[in-house]
């Protein structure tokens, strides 16, 4: 992570100064829909501008044992530095505009055919600020980050709670071939595989795990929209990330009732 | 969550008769046409949109259409440093060229502006094409051209209501692209170790610098129509199908200004849907088209 | 049930005794189904129209004469590029052309209409007063130079409502949910609307170059210029579609349009550009009342 100085973080490219400026003298832009932009201002956020972040890792494969399930450590820094990377100059972005949040983050993963062993990390989303001017920051002073939509963002701040940030924890694992033995003796049953059995779990918990840290980071009370993924990217199918995404939310100081819903039944498409 | 509250009879119900609609329309036919004493207009709103649009005040005019075609000269695309001038031109030519007819289509038809355009780009190895069809609408009643100048726009009728009740106007389409050929380095030559996970400074470069590039042109545009601010911005990117080491970044949105004194809160309700979503039977999905 | 009386025009035997039989067949959706039913309309049956033509989709009238149905031969639009080099050689194209290939469009204009006119007398011999959620699809069948137009929908009554005035039942691609709001925005059904505009383009030598990105001396002015013989022939084509539309429409107006066009290349900078507009006549036979603004909601899930 680059310290921001006066003028614009080091490691964003030249072409964004522009454009932050251009957000920074009014302009606003947003890949919200319209319902969303809505929503945003009812809870007393206008949105500032849409902030990107991107990087480009190399996503070498270390040696493979053949015979042990285990995490590849290497590989798992190198998909969060990753991820990091692209997040912090998005936040960078939203930084330099003096927002209070994103909204609506993306986290996108491109593979281009000129770089293999190399891909495209980018995570994008809308930077929002509280129009009351009092600043709505997470706990670590920085704008909070979230993947929730226009509507949970709603939705949320109606609870009384509000995003911290965007947390992650991520896990390479590799699974063990079988040898020969093992298959031939398994052969025709229908059994658990406890390797596997094993490997698979260990790999998710420690993804949610480092997830949860995350969290606990950020000072939050819990963690919304827990997802996890899995991917093997340009590996093969023995080795796979679990990527563990969630929102970290905290509660506001302000009480706020939770207006009650009226059930309709839509009657049309 | 307490239970639901029950729905009265009369809950939101309007006093309309299907059934008696249904055959004062059926006798209508029977008849000779009545001179509605309106123009004829064509639309491809939606019965919805055009509810919401009569809802504040506007109706549909006419089915309008922009198209334009921009050149891209043999030899842009063999691999190179660095953008590649030519396309984006194309692209941004081919945009404000496609922009434009719709205007023209619009005023002649009386419209104040198009809404629900339908954007479509295509770039090819040797021309970069946009298509833009939408209906031109007008405030009810209205003769002649407005006072503010024609906006055209994507949002859907719908959304252009909602915005309108919230105290924005549309003013224009914004687009921006940019075309950048990968990084000349191949990834062989600058990995001595390639069990090193380190990031490549060059290609995120490239590639986040065209990103920022495509979105700031986009936010150029939006600035010279006058606007506060873009909405519903689509950003797409990738490689081109016929160059793979070619790579489009291109953004473009609505751009809106407040027109109201303030932004006009619009006070939405939670409600709890009893049904799964439905969706009902489309003649055009049996068409194929 | 009626029970027609003979069968209509030429019409299948089959279609008739179809319409005989008690039970009603309809390609309507429960949803829609329960909509039509709310507006008093009864399902009568499912109809249907087609008709098999013979096709080509390219040639000029003076080249090829058996080429496709060429009535008229080349009328309406026409524009014509000439080429700003002087005399260079034989293949250079010195001259273009965009024109309306007036006889594929009343091919299409034929096939349509003979298979719509044949679904509307199944429709009016079981009795029917309209119908709705029509379909019309046309397709290359088997081999080339074969095309086949269908038009589908379900014929449904007007519950104590007249029969329309001249037996021809009204239509609308619309159904269920969508025809009754249409109703009930005072808007009848008149008929389905559709047209075809088709533009050949002989491409002059700039769009040749242009379009195959050919190099050469002859690549005229900057780069990135617009192709001004394509961008016209695509205008042209939709503008054809719509005045056409327009000028059936009578005082009705055209409701839930569609305009797709589409782009067939020849080689050499020659293509055949095509803009099919498909749409609802629909005519007032009441006065509007505008819906109050609609309550803005968040579904919870």
């Amino acid at each position: 992570m680059s310290d921001t100085s006066d003028g614009l973080p080091q490691d964003l490219p030249e072409g964004a100064s522009k454009r932050l400026a251009e957000l920074e003298h009014g302009l606003f832009t947003s890949d919200l829909s319209v319902n969303e932009f809505l929503l945003i201002k009812e809870v007393g956020f206008h949105p500032v501008g849409f902030v990107m972040g991107s990087s480009i890792y190399h996503t070498g494969i270390q040696t493979r044992k053949w015979g042990q399930s285990q995490e590849l450590t290497k590989l798992t820094e190198a998909m969060y530095s990753a991820r990091e990377l692209a997040m912090t100059r998005m936040e960078e972005e939203a930084l330099e505009l003096g927002a209070d949040g994103v909204v609506g983050v993306r986290l996108d993963v491109n593979y281009y055919e000129w770089g293999k062993d190399a891909a495209e990390f980018i995570a994008v989303g809308t930077a929002v600020k509280a129009e009351n001017g009092v600043s709505h920051r997470n706990k670590l002073g920085k704008p909070f980050t979230s993947d929730l939509s226009g509507q949970d963002f709603w939705t949320l701040m109606q609870t009384g709670h509000i995003p911290q940030g965007l947390v992650m924890g991520t896990c390479v694992y590799h699974i063990a071939h079988r040898g020969l033995g093992a298959t031939l003796g398994s052969a025709g049953q229908n059994v658990e595989l406890p390797n596997f059995t094993q490997a698979l779990y260990e790999a998710r918990e420690l993804a949610m795990t480092r997830m949860q840290d995350e969290a606990t980071e950020l000072g939050a009370s819990g963690i919304v929209g827990v997802r996890l993924e899995e991917k093997s990217h340009q590996w093969g199918s023995h080795t796979i990330e679990f990527l563990s995404l969630g929102t970290a939310v905290v509660k506001t100081s302000d009480e706020v009732t939770l207006p009650r819903p009226t059930t309709i039944i839509s009657l049309d498409n | 969550m307490t239970g639901p509250e029950p729905l009265g009879p009369d809950a939101g119900a309007d006093s309309s008769d299907p059934k008696a609609d249904m055959r004062s329309a059926a006798d209508a036919l029977a008849g000779p046409a009545r001179n509605a004493g309106g123009a004829r207009t064509t639309s491809d709103l939606s019965i919805d949109e055009e509810l919401v649009l009569h809802s504040i005040g506007w109706e549909p005019v006419e089915l309008v259409s922009g198209v334009s075609i921009h050149a891209v000269p043999v030899g842009v695309w063999n691999w190179g440093q660095g953008e590649i001038g030519y396309a984006s031109a194309a692209y941004a030519r081919s945009f404000a060229a496609a922009v434009d007819r719709l205007h023209q289509a619009c005023t002649h038809a009386g419209g104040h502006g198009v809404v629900g355009v339908h954007v479509e780009w295509a770039v090819e190895r040797h021309h970069i094409e946009v298509t833009l069809v939408g209906t031109a609408v007008r405030p009810v009643g209205s003769t002649g051209i407005g006072t503010d100048p024609v906006f055209v726009s994507d949002l859907s009728g719908r959304d252009f209501a909602l915005l309108h009740t919230a105290g924005w106007a549309p003013l224009g389409l914004a687009a921006g692209a940019s075309f950048v050929y990968a990084p000349r380095r191949s990834m062989g030559a600058t990995m001595k170790q390639s069990g090193q996970n380190v990031e490549l400074t060059n290609f995120t470069e490239a590639m986040y610098a065209a990103r920022e590039a495509a979105m700031e042109r986009m936010q150029a545009a939006a600035l010279a129509l006058g606007g506060t601010g873009v909405v519903e911005v689509k950003v797409t990117e990738g490689p081109m199908e016929f160059a793979r080491h070619a790579v489009g970044f291109t953004a473009y949105g609505t751009v809106v200004r407040l027109v109201a004194d303030e932004h006009r809160h619009v006070g939405a309700r939670m409600v709890l849907p009893l049904d799964d979503a439905q969706v009902g039977f489309d003649a055009a999905s049996l068409r194929g088209g | 049930m009626t029970v027609p009386a003979e069968p209509a025009g030429d019409l299948p035997e089959a279609a008739v005794r179809r319409f005989a039989d008690g039970a009603f067949t309809s390609g309507l959706t429960v949803p829609d189904f329960a909509a039509c039913l709310q507006m008093g309309l009864e399902p009568v049956g499912f109809t249907q129209g087609y008709c098999v033509m013979q096709w080509q989709w390219y040639g000029m009238p003076q080249m090829g004469g058996g080429f496709g149905y060429q009535w008229g031969g080349v009328r309406g639009y026409s524009e014509t590029f000439n080429c700003p080099h002087g005399m260079v050689s034989q293949e250079h194209r010195a001259w273009g052309q965009n024109y309306e290939q007036s006889w594929l469009e009343d091919a299409w204009a034929s096939g349509f209409s003979t298979a719509y006119e044949r679904m509307l007398d199944e429709a009016g011999a079981a009795g029917a007063h309209g119908i709705v959620g029509v379909v019309d699809t046309s397709a290359p069948l088997a081999d080339m130079g074969v095309v086949e137009f269908r038009v589908q929908g379900t014929a449904v009554r007007v519950v104590d409502g007249p029969a329309p005035a001249d037996g021809r039942p009204w239509s609308t691609y619309l159904a269920g949910q969508r025809l009754a709001k249409l109703v009930e925005a005072g808007y009848a059904p008149v008929s389905i609307a559709a047209t075809v505009a088709s533009v050949g383009l002989w491409a002059n030598c700039v769009t040749q170059y242009q379009t195959e990105g050919t190099a050469g001396m002859f690549r005229t002015g900057n780069p990135g210029e617009e192709i001004v013989q394509t961008a016209k022939a695509h205008t042209a084509a939709r503008r054809i579609a719509t005045e056409r539309i327009r000028g059936q429409l009578g005082p009705d107006s055209l409701h839930g349009a569609s305009l797709r066009t589409t782009h067939r290349a020849q080689g050499e900078g020659d293509a055949t550009i095509e803009a099919v507009l498909r749409g609802n006549r629909v005519r007032r036979f009441k006065d509007f009342d505008p819906m109050p603004a609609p309550r803005p909601t968040v579904r919870l899930l």
